[in-house]
């Protein structure tokens, strides 16, 4: 059963003033990839104070460069560059797993330490039998989906 | 001499020596002070080959009121001496406790690796011998489908949590069935927060600096009533939002 959720529109031009995040239609091709806008869910202030550009990201590091859940990804957030951990994206995965509306990213400095101290956001659990260090992640979740 | 001291404290720590296992399922209204739960710690032996010198300080400095399980450093041990060292601890062994026999049945080298399980007790008796500053254990409640105990401990500096975590997988490796994965140090490279998943415990070691900003302890006993969680200021929509429906394939 996969989570299917209905879309919202947003009108571009007045986007950025109020609201954090753009909800897009368009059809998803590749997960997460170089230049994707990325909606960043912890409470870290880097994320959250708001800026005329939306987090893009720079750089995927797999060996294709498509991002899927567990991956790392170097992103363009306020004019500087931050490493982050995808955390779930749009386009449908394996069948029991969530798919979800936004593609959610948590920062992450360079020694693996999340930035913010919260998600409020649902992570995935299949996040932990994935290989890579995501107890940390997990460890500041609230809720788990 | 350290006989005769360990004697001592063996006996002062007599009334302790049942210590209940309190698992703790929280509910939000609760004090954060009582989350931290006390293993099961029997207090069988006490053996002393030079290189326990450390438990003597480890009982003083633990915060907790419990006594160290023995049997552990018997454990202790096989992984670093031979059979012999064994024998001549076993002949040091006081008998304070009522698990003498519970000893004795330990004591086969061969068949106590079937005998013993990487447990919670386990864990918290070596994080308490290797000197654990502010140990926590919290079980997670059953619809949470993470783990079943979350442990947060503390270090004195990098180096400590370093060792403690090596030590804690140099265990696991030695008490673990063929059957049971391999479990890895997640954030080796990061100095203030390491992490061990095992199954159904995870533990994180984390100095106490970096502990004062994450608090988890406080988020995982009070799940959605945590503070940091209420201070991030909820996304509202914007006024001239447009609803549309639209199905991706």
């Amino acid at each position: 059963m996969e989570f299917k959720a209905s879309i919202c529109i947003q009108t571009e031009r007045c986007f950025y003033v109020y609201f954090s995040y753009l909800w897009n239609v368009s059809a998803v091709a590749a997960a997460i990839q170089k230049m994707t806008r990325v909606r960043v869910v912890d409470n870290s202030s880097l994320g959250n104070t708001p800026y005329h550009r939306p987090p893009r990201v720079i750089h995927v590091y797999t060996k294709n460069g498509v991002g899927k859940v567990g991956d790392r990804v170097l992103l363009a957030i306020k004019g500087q560059k931050k490493k982050a951990l995808i955390v779930g994206h749009k386009m449908p995965g394996e069948r029991m797993a969530p798919r979800f509306d936004s593609n959610n990213v948590v920062l992450i400095e360079d020694n693996g330490n999340p930035t913010g101290t919260r998600i409020k956001v649902p992570v995935p659990t299949h996040l932990r039998k994935l290989e890579g260090d995501y107890s940390k992640v997990l460890a500041i979740a609230n809720s788990f989906v | 001499m350290q006989v005769k001291t360990m004697n001592l404290l063996c006996h002062s720590r007599k009334v302790l020596s049942s210590v209940l296992r309190s698992s703790v399922l929280l509910k939000p209204a609760e004090a954060f002070g009582s989350i931290c739960s006390f293993s099961k710690a029997r207090c069988i032996s006490l053996s002393v080959p030079q290189h326990f010198t450390a438990n003597l300080t480890s009982c003083q400095h633990s915060h907790h009121t419990a006594s160290f399980t023995g049997h552990f450093d018997i454990k202790r041990c096989y992984s670093e001496s031979e059979e012999s060292r064994n024998s001549e601890s076993n002949g040091v062994i006081e008998d304070d406790s009522h698990e003498l026999d519970d000893n004795s049945s330990e004591n086969s080298s061969l068949s106590r690796r079937s005998l013993e399980t990487f447990s919670l007790d386990v864990l918290v008796s070596l994080l308490r011998q290797e000197n654990a500053v502010d140990l926590c254990v919290i079980k997670v409640p059953e619809q949470i489908k993470y783990a079943e105990y979350f442990i947060v401990v503390s270090g004195v500096s990098p180096r400590h949590l370093r060792a403690m975590a090596l030590y804690a997988i140099k265990v696991y490796k030695f008490l673990k069935k063929d059957e049971d994965p391999n479990v890895k140090i997640e954030g080796k490279d990061a100095e203030d927060w390491m992490c061990i998943d095992f199954g159904n415990m995870v533990v994180h070691f984390m100095l106490p600096e970096t502990r004062e900003v994450y608090e988890l302890e406080k988020l995982w006993t009070l799940r959605s009533y945590d503070e940091q969680l209420k201070s991030i200021p909820t996304e509202t929509l914007p006024e001239d939002f447009i609803f549309d429906v639209e199905v991706t394939k």
